[in-house]
């Protein structure tokens, strides 16, 4: 006993100043708000943080889920696109048209692009719906090319950059029809021929898909045109056509279902047979 | 030592008024994010007799702690930070010892120890209660950046409020 008081008279100021700053804080705490909301917060801060760092370590693992939907989303995007393009230029209110065109997102696991003749391959087969004869694109504005062989899970595209390439193409604002080819050896060009010479055409205008196959919609954005030459004893230009995505950098890939294809096709092969 | 009784609790309670009738009501803010409080009420610690005992000082440091913070309606933040200040007075009169010592009646005022000391004192001891008063305000060194230069504004304009007042009045207790 006379140890503790001896220890009182000795320490009491700083045992006072311990119970005085104790009994503050407690007030400080207990009594007002702000204080209070901090306390619980500057917990929150440290968790927070915590959190960030987790979620930082996290993220990578989660890009690819990320990315997915981030494709899908654009697939949808890029099918409102195509059917704002048909529901002004064809049938007004037609809801058939605006659900004839849907895009399955891939992914381009191989791709060659310094041949003669190159490929692509995607990462989905005829187990998701890619069949031999349905388009690629790379978005909105710019072409990849056209499957050519499926199989359970992968495809086959022929590239943009192949000789045996032939996609109907026409100049946007304008009449008349060409064909897409790729003639020269650079990936960024192509040339737009039998489009005849009689059709009013300027350099700086867009070329854009036609429509009339069963491949692309229309309205897809290809490219610009570079330059127009009229080959001597030809009747139609040979155009030079800058395209508008480079495709030694594409990585991404969406299929273009169309719904009516094989009604189209029987169609027209039943008209031919006649 | 009565006689020093009287005249401290008079300054106490002068100081106290002072800073809940007329420094509360200036304070403002600079750029809407410095608080710039004048905060005087610590010189009524400050001045109290150099022998205090300190569990007096804590003890006075409190209760005009619970004074103001029952006017600033912030119950406890100003009793914390002036209870701090009063337990470290007493190192800073310490450190800061003359070479002669000090004798058993001294207050600590500029007619005593000279210009030079008390603005050491008096400069140690704001900014310290200060900064601690910010602190505690903020409750999270999260905002250490806005606590500093609270602090920094509010010590500049208290300090020349208190040193205006030492040298107007010159206190002779």
């Amino acid at each position: 006993m006379y140890n503790v008081i001896q220890l009182l008279i000795k320490y009491g100021a700083h045992i006072l100043f311990v119970v005085l700053e104790i009994i503050c804080f407690t007030l400080i705490v207990n009594k007002n708000d702000t204080q209070q909301a901090i306390f619980l917060n500057s917990s929150n801060v440290l968790a927070g943080k915590l959190e960030a760092q987790r979620s930082t370590l996290l993220e990578y693992s989660n890009l690819k889920n990320l990315n997915d939907s981030l494709l899908r989303e654009n697939a949808t995007l890029i099918e409102n696109l195509i059917s704002i393009e048909y529901s002004n230029e064809l049938i007004p209110g037609s809801d058939t048209v605006l659900a004839q065109y849907s895009l399955i997102p891939t992914k381009i696991i191989n791709s060659t692009i310094n041949q003669r003749n190159n490929h692509f391959t995607l990462n989905k087969g005829s187990r998701e719906g890619l069949y031999p004869g349905m388009g690629v694109i790379a978005s909105h504005i710019g072409l990849i090319g056209i499957i050519r062989n499926t199989s359970d899970n992968f495809a086959h595209v022929i590239s943009l950059l192949n000789s045996q390439t032939r996609i109907s193409c026409t100049v946007k604002n304008r009449t008349g029809h060409g064909t897409l080819v790729w003639e020269n050896a650079d990936p960024l060009r192509m040339t737009l021929i039998s489009i005849p010479k009689h059709e009013q055409i300027e350099v700086g205008d867009t070329v854009i898909t036609s429509g009339y196959s069963t491949m692309f919609p229309r309205g897809i954005l290809v490219g610009k045109i570079e330059s127009i030459k009229v080959p001597p004893g030809s009747n139609s230009y040979a155009i030079t056509v800058k395209l508008f995505n480079d495709l030694t950098s594409v990585k991404y890939a969406y299929v273009i279902q169309n719904r009516f294809a094989a009604e189209q096709i029987k169609l027209e092969n039943e008209v031919g047979h006649e | 030592m009565n006689k020093y009784i009287v005249p401290n609790l008079l300054r106490i309670l002068i100081l106290f008024l002072v800073q809940i009738l007329v420094f509360k009501q200036i304070t403002f803010t600079l750029d809407n994010k410095i608080f710039v409080h004048f905060l005087i009420y610590p010189l009524a610690i400050l001045q109290l007799p150099i022998k205090t005992p300190r569990m007096v000082l804590l003890l006075v440091a409190f209760i005009l702690g619970i004074g103001l913070d029952v006017f600033y309606d912030s119950l406890g933040i100003h009793a914390a930070a002036l209870v701090l200040t009063a337990y470290i007075r007493g190192i800073i009169i310490a450190m800061i010892e003359p070479y002669e010592g000090y004798n058993v009646n001294d207050v600590p005022t500029i007619r005593n120890f000279g210009i030079g000391w008390f603005v050491y004192y008096l400069s140690l001891a704001l900014i310290i209660h200060i900064f601690v008063y910010f602190s505690i305000e903020a409750f999270s060194f999260v905002y250490f950046f806005e606590i500093m230069l609270n602090s920094i504004f509010s010590f500049i304009v208290s300090f020349i409020v208190i040193m205006l007042s030492q040298l107007i009045f010159r206190p002779k207790f």
